[in-house]
């Protein structure tokens, strides 16, 4: 296949991310001061002409020397317009698959794909900015069958000769996709109450009112209508009312947006996460590339039985806005029995129990112990400053048991979600004081385990385990103050690790 | 239930805990120095007095961190093991907090032996290695025994694991 250039549309794009970074400046040089005289003005606005002119350039030589190309194996990017560049990134090594469409992509019927790699670094993705959508799938198709029939070399055989004719057009039928998941109405005012999104109507009017207070003097309004609500309990009624409504119907609105549209599918080889109303992203990963399973539940949640599904992936920069990188994400409000079913049904290779060990009694004091530093310091620095809140003496001594409660309280509640298991090829615990987590890994995805164990600890006879997992950034999960007997079985079942890997 | 496999029994150079000690100990004289020089200072141009508090401070933690430091090396090296298989590397160390770790050869990805000028005055090598998520290094090696471990690693790790 020869080397392409992406999309025409790309300078349009990069041309309009540009425009946005011009406004700023252009709005000074331009519009507030368009009938100075000013030599900075003068000279920023011939600045300004270079600058735009030489971007144009730039745009259009970039467009016309990056290109790509695709073989059996490999990505290979031709990158730069004086310094050459040429990038291999081998289809092996793409972890997961991510597309984002914009309201623009959508309006030229284009989209964005990024293949993640586990490598760290700038140059650990490929990404399409622009692409068109059949040219996507294509893509998308083509790399996953390199890579299946690289693992199947009998396979290899009658695809070759396909892949080699240079013709990537062709689809291969992909095995048929179910899908595992997609939001109901009941499912979407569960979230928008969960998320707390109706709250979100309150910043926005306090918001507005900031604003409007900028252009116009509203506050004589205010406190005319302020006065007019209060002088009668219709009136005030109906304004509760009316604005509970409106919060409400905000708070749908805004989850619906974020939440609405949202698919979890997946055929025997990978999975499929599609969400979002206005900008869609789509997230695609192999089956056996996903590292661990974690499962969230904040305290709201946990009253409501939802919970979050979580995927730890290996791709993906962490760097990235919260929106891209939450795409690893299944439904954040999941009820959790059907949480537990779709990882079933997802990653029949992942065994979630639902019976965990807790931990044994002394572990509760040595946190106890542990977090008491907290409130022993709190307490002895209030004690000697003795502040006095609203002219009132005693409140040193409450806020210190107060302080020294919550800390015990907190303490309590993580020692009693406290869990942990250890099957054949699993490890399941879950840890947390407010919001909990349960996290779920298979023994080969382990990369590294340790034991720690404290003075104190030693004493009682107490270890901390401690799992790392691939990720970005690797990420390190573990349960303090498990019995050692625990830890050392820890060790031997990851020990038994050398039978099940398979090595080259 | 200490089992063969679960604890690993090599230990560190004899010589390994003196060369901690003489790298503690040019701290602790680097930072004795700070702290004079910031006495002095705070002498002479008449500090606040708070400064002057936190100068103590120093003093008194800098005195026990000195004690500890002449005491700590020695330990460490009492309870540093390590051990290497075909399959795993395992290390376990610490004084107050005892430490073991469990990494699997076909995740090494790097090995090197590194040799600073305290450690060449005993003829000592620290192995750094490498993993994907994380770094890890035995310190104090003789050099022979250096050489074959990194040898050996970079053998036992060379192995690849098909990566899914």
């Amino acid at each position: 296949m020869e080397a392409k250039r992406y999309h025409p549309l790309t300078i349009l794009f990069d041309l309009i991310i540009q425009v946005k970074h011009l406004s700023f400046p252009a709005l000074i040089l331009f519009v507030f001061n368009y009938d100075s005289t000013n030599a900075f003005i003068t000279y920023g606005r011939i600045v300004f002409y270079i600058y735009v002119a030489g971007m144009l350039v730039y745009l259009l030589l970039k467009w016309i020397s990056y290109k790509y190309r695709l073989d059996e194996t490999a990505f290979h990017l031709y990158e730069g317009i004086f310094t050459k560049k040429k990038q291999t990134i081998p289809f092996t090594k793409i972890q997961n698959v991510n597309r984002h469409t914009t309201l623009l992509h959508r309006i030229f019927k284009v989209t964005s794909i990024r293949f993640e790699t586990g490598m760290v670094g700038d140059d650990s993705t490929v990404e399409f900015a622009v692409i068109s959508l059949n040219q996507a799938d294509r893509l998308e198709a083509y790399t996953k069958q390199a890579v299946r029939s690289e693992k199947e070399p009998e396979a290899k055989g009658k695809e070759g000769d396909a892949t080699s004719s240079g013709e990537i057009g062709t689809l291969y039928a992909t095995p048929e996709r179910i899908i595992h998941f997609t939001p109901m109405k009941k499912e979407i005012i569960k979230a928008s109450f969960t998320s707390l999104s109706f709250l979100g109507m309150i910043t926005l009017l306090v918001w507005a009112y900031f604003k409007l207070t900028e252009y116009i003097d509203v506050e004589e309004q205010v406190v005319g209508i302020y006065s007019l609500i209060t002088s009668s309990w219709t009136f005030i009624t109906l304004t509760a009312v009316g604005l509970l409504v409106l919060s409400i119907v905000f708070g749908m609105v805004t989850t619906y947006i974020r939440y609405g549209k949202y698919e979890i599918s997946s055929d025997h080889e990978r999975i499929y996460i599609a969400k979002g109303v206005i900008e869609e992203t789509a997230f695609s990963i192999a089956k056996e590339r996903v590292q661990a399973i974690k499962i969230k539940q904040s305290l709201l949640k946990r009253m409501l039985g939802l919970a979050e599904v979580k995927l730890t992936v290996v791709g993906g920069d962490s760097d990235s806005d919260k929106d891209k990188q939450d795409v690893s994400s299944l439904y954040p409000f999941l009820p959790v029995k059907r949480a537990y079913e779709m990882i079933s049904e997802i990653l029949p290779a992942y065994e979630v129990t639902e019976e965990m060990t807790s931990l044994p009694k002394k572990s509760l004091w040595v946190r106890l112990v542990r977090s008491s530093w907290i409130w022993i310091i709190g307490t002895g620095a209030l004690s000697y400053f003795k502040p006095n809140i609203w002219g009132w003496e005693q409140a040193w001594w409450i806020i210190s048991i107060t302080l020294t409660l919550l800390i015990l309280a907190y303490e309590v509640i993580e020692f009693y979600n406290t869990r942990y298991t250890l099957n054949d090829h699993f490890i399941q615990f879950q840890t947390g004081s407010l919001t909990t987590t349960l996290f779920v890994s298979k023994r080969e995805k382990i990369i590294e385990v340790n034991v720690k164990r404290g003075l104190l600890q030693k004493q009682l006879g107490l270890a901390s385990i401690k799992t790392v997992n691939r990720a970005k950034p690797v990420s390190h999960k573990g349960v303090t103050d498990v019995p050692l007997e625990l830890a050392e079985g820890f060790s031997q079942w990851y020990m038994g690790r050398r039978k099940e890997i398979k090595v080259e | 239930m200490p089992s063969p496999i679960s604890a690993p029994q090599k230990c560190l150079s004899k010589d390994a805990f003196k060369v901690q000690l003489i790298t503690e100990a040019i701290t602790v004289v680097i930072g004795l120095v700070v702290l004079a020089v910031l006495y002095y200072l705070d002498n002479r141009f008449a500090w606040k007095e708070w400064i002057g508090w936190g100068l103590h401070g120093l003093l008194v933690i800098g005195v026990i961190a000195t004690i500890w430091s002449f005491v700590e090396p020695y330990f460490l090296y009492k309870s540093w093991r390590y051990d290497i298989d075909e399959d795993f590397l395992q290390m376990k160390f610490g004084v107050i907090t005892e430490r073991h770790f469990l990494v699997p050869m076909t995740k090494i990805q790097a090995v090197s032996t590194k040799q600073g000028p305290i450690l060449r005055k005993y003829g000592l090598y620290t192995i750094s290695i490498k993993t994907m998520g994380s770094s890890h290094e035995i310190p104090g090696l003789p050099g022979d025994v250096a050489a074959q471990l990194r040898e050996q690693i970079a053998h036992y790790a060379k192995l690849k694991e098909v990566e899914e």
